[in-house]
């Protein structure tokens, strides 16, 4: 009989080894026995196998404690304890690179014969696991049936039993052949019996006191979980760089001051945003894959109109900074500069702060009461203004030499027209931009009473002078835009809600000309198709021929877009990324908002002001505030979320004005959320909430929060993944080594 | 001869599956299952089976696991499963019901130390803990012997005359986890040596009755007796089932006891499970010496074969009882039901081993002890506990 013994660690398939071996014997008709000895069944603990090989019948039942052979899968596993009660002149098949001479002539082995193969690599090389948890054990079968005088054939025959197919197979072939043993005989040495224990163990009573000696089971992981915060993708998304999810955080425990201060570090103009924002975050936001976005933009607002915060200024500092406009942009920009310490002093062309939230963004949107509480408490820094105050080219010259830096924010100041066979504004009092439209119906100094007004255009403009018209009493009030609906650029709740109060909306329709006919206009119109996609990706309108149709109205109102007036600048400069305008001599000018980006939003505006803001301040301080936006891999897709975890809930919308209040009143329509119940929907993507789920599920409890922070006992911990799998949020995840 | 390298759990799901294939034109078969070390591979084995009639209906517990089964047999379904340990502990109140519902369930026990503190080796404390339940209980010692005593086991509780559940038992690890060659049945060897299961009591929609409600103390008296008379079916109805396995397997299954050498013995040794297997060459290395020793493997431990016992220890003069299980105050429950049986027999020495309880390995050289131990002894001592110093 042939007793083998096989020293290796759990995942190695050490007692898989035995029984391959073991089958094969079988195959040539020989007696055979395999088992395992089993303890910890855990990836990596030491194990043991045991293989019996015999002409005659085996009964013994025994463990192998007189072993002829050894075979063992793991090199870190060598010990003297390993080599108890082995026979001398018995080989011993390790799993290392070194060849048998290493080995051979040490005085621990010298009574054996060593041999040696690389199986890890065999194994690797035959993608049969990882160098870190390689498979070795087909590998070992292969170079043990060699050192065994076993037929190969036989046992890639027996490999067929285990449906074990040509890696495997290759693997043992090639370890036949790479197997080496010793050469020299061993000397001979005496035989060291294997002592079975029959000391008494610890007594339950007595001598359960103190530490069970430590086993650092963490040793045997082969992957490790990190807990790492990554981005959500609202953060992500956001123009004007807030930090969502943080808010969304602290409103969950009613932490509504908290919840405002996070979010003016990025913004100053929360009670604005919460109102007109588009809400790219809730175009992002994950929890659509539920029941729905969570509503940032009602959040918003609720923090900026109920949250108190006492805003701390730095220290002053001596450079001074010229900022042009009133619009998000100079407020963002002189909020940012003002905190930390600079003199700053707003020149504004007209008599009011806001830019077009106030002169553009219809009151029923904004109210002045919303906009005027966030720009008083950027006022309330202390930031100057002067109001009636256009800059021009010069004038811009005279700032960049009294000042230290100039922020230029003056938003897109040229609008947009088209060729219609009249000339504007010449004696046509009933046809005009959409911009001047919205300035004057804020303070109700137009009079449409009874008109059937035309809005030509597809944005915001056009929408607010469509439904500011409506208000104001129109009699018909319709929009024509020349693609459809899923280009329009207007915010498209917005657009719902023009619909619901009435207004037309012609789509793919374009406006060629008008004639006048006594008080009444006519519109001349052509049907549009949409073509091939445009430098902006979207389709282009081409028009139908043949398709001109007529459109009676009273008045038209063109709302086809502004664009930036650059001639304020100086001569020849460029405005490109985040670069200053640099002047020998003169102070550097900054662009920012719609001026330097064109994105057409309050929040892009916020956000530009404030990067702007903060260069400034590096170039003065050399203290970089600005941060890089992350990268996008770092954003967490739904797919990570563990959605099942979560319990749904119905968005909360607020209060919605009926229609029939809205005709005749600029009274806001949104009427905002009642609480902050909302923000306990936001699953708080890549960022730990404490939820403490790892925490519980932790099966070895090497897990612990401190502060805020998970914190991993590597020592015990043995990879196992479950605290991957309970993180909701994708905050935990596993790194192989 | 279909010659299979495989383990014992291996065997019992093979044999368990081919049974359960074989009620495929009856009601089919049903196994409920969940999975406890080290009797996993059993029910892994039987969960991939392709059965053409029947389920396998994993649950959250052991107690439903054999709820699973009740049910099943109730309906005239082969009904079987397999659990271990602690597991056995608690499916307990379900093990109670089935036998006294009087249903064939066979289920494959293999024998693990009861924790805590938690130890998976073999240990038999654990399906011993119901010998008062009414189940037959059966105790392997090799996998052969478990392919063979499965099969056994189905056609012994589908008897009309036993209409009993059947425990086959096994040493975890020794016999579940180690790969031996054994003969494995065929499905056509099996479909005729087990007819289709009949349960003559299964509820039927067509003829709604009440099983299982509120009794009376003279009923139960009833019940009771009817199990005493079941049970005392069993040898006969045994032996005439393994006759019927020799010739359709053209094997011997092993019997309620194996005798090995006790014709002219002074000194009987009494074992079951693998430590029989190590106690038979043994008792070879003493028959050469010239010594008279001989031993007996009990397999059917319930009911307990006494007066077989009886008739073959009468010549000795010393019995010595090896137990692998430790009944807490008394010793070993092999050697109290052999010492029970022996009660006015004469003045017999009926001396108690434990060993391997907990599960350490019985090497040859401990054996040796006993053996050397009983010859040695002047008087019956407590039982011995072997391998460790006392
Ligand atoms: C009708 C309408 C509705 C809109 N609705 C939304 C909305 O719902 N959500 C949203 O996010 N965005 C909306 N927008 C877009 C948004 O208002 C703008 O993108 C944003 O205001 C741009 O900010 P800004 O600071 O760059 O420029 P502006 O807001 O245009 O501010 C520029 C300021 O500079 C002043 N100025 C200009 N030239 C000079 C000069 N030479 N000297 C001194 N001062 C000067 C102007 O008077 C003005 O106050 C809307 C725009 C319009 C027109």
């Amino acid at each position: 009989m042939i007793e083998i013994r096989i020293h290796g660690r759990g995942g190695q398939g050490g007692v898989t080894l035995a029984k391959l071996l073991a089958a094969s014997e079988h195959r040539e008709g020989k007696s055979v026995q395999a088992f395992g000895v089993y303890a910890a069944e855990r990836s990596g603990a030491p194990v043991h196998a045991y293989l019996r090989l015999d002409e005659e019948p085996i009964h013994n039942p025994n463990q192998i404690y007189e072993p002829d052979h050894l075979i063992v899968l793991d090199p870190t596993l060598i010990s003297p304890a390993i080599l108890s009660g082995l026979k001398p002149g018995g080989w011993i098949l390790m799993n290392c690179e070194k060849p048998p001479e290493h080995y051979a002539g040490q005085e621990r082995t010298a009574r054996f014969r060593i041999a040696t193969v690389d199986a890890t690599s065999i194994a690797v090389k035959h993608g049969l696991g990882s160098r870190t948890v390689p498979i070795v054990n087909t590998a070992l079968a292969g170079a043990a049936a060699k050192l065994l005088g076993m037929n190969l054939q036989s046992v890639l025959e027996a490999f067929g039993d285990f449906g074990f197919h040509s890696g495997n197979e290759k693997a043992a072939a090639e370890a036949w052949e790479a197997v080496r043993i010793q050469r020299d005989e061993p000397q001979p040495g005496e035989f060291h019996r294997q002592e079975i224990s029959k000391a008494r163990g610890p007594s339950m009573l007595e001598d359960n006191e103190g530490a069970f000696p430590p086993i650092h089971t963490g040793q045997w992981a082969n992957q490790q979980p990190v807990w790492e915060n990554s981005t959500p993708p609202c953060n992500f998304i956001c123009p004007a760089g807030n930090d969502v999810q943080g808010f969304l955080a602290a409103l969950t425990e009613e932490d509504v001051d908290g919840a405002l201060e996070i979010l003016l570090r990025t913004s100053p103009l929360p009670s604005v945003c919460g109102r007109v924002c588009p809400g790219f975050c809730m175009s992002q936001c994950n929890r659509a894959e539920l029941e729905g976005p969570v509503n940032v933009r009602g959040l918003e607002r609720y923090a900026g109109d109920h949250g108190e915060v006492s805003v701390t200024v730095k220290d002053q500092r001596p450079e001074k900074v010229a900022v042009i406009g009133a619009g998000p942009a100079g407020l963002s920009g002189a909020w940012q500069l003002a905190r930390l310490g600079y003199k700053v002093t707003i020149f504004e062309a007209g008599s009011e702060l806001g830019g077009l939230m106030r002169t553009g963004i219809p009151t029923y949107r904004l109210p002045r009461k919303a906009l005027d509480r966030d720009i008083e408490r950027i006022m309330d820094l202390g930031v100057q203004v002067r109001f009636n105050s256009r800059i021009d080219h010069d004038g811009l010259d005279r700032l960049a030499h009294e000042y230290d830096a100039v922020l230029a924010a003056t938003g897109l100041q040229r609008l947009t027209s088209i060729d219609l066979g009249l000339d504007l504004g010449t004696g046509m009092g009933r046809v005009m931009q959409g911009i001047e439209f919205l300035d004057l119906a804020r303070d109700h100094s137009v009079d449409v009473a009874g008109e059937d007004i035309v809005v030509v255009g597809g944005g915001n403009t056009a929408v607010d002078a469509a439904r500011s018209a409506f208000r104001l009493g129109a009699n018909d009030v319709r929009i024509i835009y020349r693609r459809t609906r899923e280009e329009m650029p207007a915010i498209a709740e917005e657009v719902d809600d023009a619909i619901d109060e009435g207004i037309t909306i012609d789509f793919l329709c374009a406006p060629v000309r008008i004639s006048t006919d006594n008080e009444r206009r006519q519109l001349t119109c052509l049907r549009m198709e949409l073509g091939e996609p445009d430098e902006s990706g979207r389709r282009r309108p081409v028009a139908i021929p043949g398709s001109e149709f007529d459109l009676p109205c009273d008045r038209v109102v063109l709302a086809v877009g502004q664009a930036a007036d650059l001639s304020l600048l100086p001569e020849g400069a460029q405005l490109s990324g985040q670069h200053p305008i640099e002047q020998e001599g003169e102070a550097p000018v900054y662009p920012a908002g719609d001026l330097l980006t064109n994105e057409g939003t309050v929040t892009a505006a916020i956000g530009c002001g404030r990067d702007m803001a903060l260069l400034l301040h590096e170039r003065f301080s050399g203290e970089r505030l600005y941060t890089d936006p992350p990268a996008a891999e770092t954003v967490v897709r739904a797919d990570q979320i563990r959605m099942q975890h979560f319990v749904l809930h119905h968005r909360h919308e607020g209060n919605v004005l009926p229609f029939d209040q809205r005709q005749a009143s600029f009274d806001e329509v949104r009427q905002g959320l009642e609480d902050v119940e909302e923000a306990r929907r936001c699953l708080s993507c890549g960022v730990c909430n404490t939820c403490d789920r790892c925490v519980t599920y932790c099966p070895d409890g090497v897990l612990k929060r401190v502060g805020r922070d998970i914190v991993f006992d590597y020592d015990y911990c043995k990879g196992c993944g479950v605290c991957v799998s309970e993180c909701s949020r994708a905050v935990i995840y596993m790194k192989a080594g | 001869m279909n010659m299979q390298l495989v383990t014992g759990n291996h065997a019992a799901g093979h044999s368990m599956s081919l049974a359960a294939e074989a009620n495929r034109n009856a009601r089919g078969s049903v196994c409920g299952i969940y999975p406890i070390t080290p009797q996993t591979e059993i029910v892994e084995f039987v969960a991939r089976y392709p059965f053409s009639k029947g389920k396998v209906i994993p649950v959250e517990s052991e107690h439903s696991a054999m709820g699973v089964c009740i049910g099943a047999s109730l309906n005239g379904a082969r009904s079987f499963t397999a659990s271990s340990s602690n597991g056995l502990a608690y499916m307990t109140e379900n093990i109670v019901v089935a036998a006294f519902y009087r249903l064939p369930i066979v289920m494959a026990a293999v024998n693990r130390t009861l924790g805590p503190p938690w130890n998976i080796w073999a240990d038999q404390g654990d399906s011993l803990m119901f010998r008062d339940f009414a189940w037959i209980q059966l105790y392997c010692d090799t996998n052969q012997d478990v392919a063979d005593t499965t099969l056994l086991a189905f056609r012994l509780a589908e008897d009309k005359r036993v209409m009993l559940p059947v425990m086959v038992c096994m040493d975890a690890f020794i016999v579940s986890h180690t790969s031996m060659e054994i003969e494995l049945a065929t499905q056509d060897q099996v479909d005729r040596f087990l007819p289709d299961c009949k349960v003559p009591h299964r509820i039927d929609p067509s003829h709604p009755v009440t099983v299982g409600g509120m009794t009376v103390p003279q009923d139960t008296l009833t019940h009771r007796i009817e199990l005493d008379e079941a049970m005392r079916q069993v040898p006969a109805v045994l032996e005439e089932h393994r006759a019927r396995f020799k010739e359709i397997f053209g094997r011997e299954v092993s019997g309620a006891l194996t005798v090995y050498r006790t014709e002219d013995a002074d000194r009987i040794f009494i074992a079951s499970g693998t430590i029989s297997i190590s106690l038979r060459d043994i008792v070879d290395e003493w028959r050469e010496k010239g010594e008279k020793v001989g031993m007996i493997k009990v397999k059917q431990f319930r009911p307990f074969p006494c007066e077989q016992l009886v008739e073959l220890c009468r010549g000795a003069s010393r019995i010595g009882v090896l137990d692998r299980n430790y009944s807490a105050g008394t010793g070993g429950i092999f050697w109290q039901e052999v010492k029970s049986c022996m009660q006015g027999q004469g003045e017999q020495m009926i001396q108690g081993y434990l060993l391997g309880v907990g599960g350490g390995d019985v090497v040859p050289e401990t054996i040796r002890e006993v053996v050397d131990d009983l010859g040695n002894r002047n008087a019956v001592a407590s039982p011995i506990w072997k391998g460790i110093e006392q």
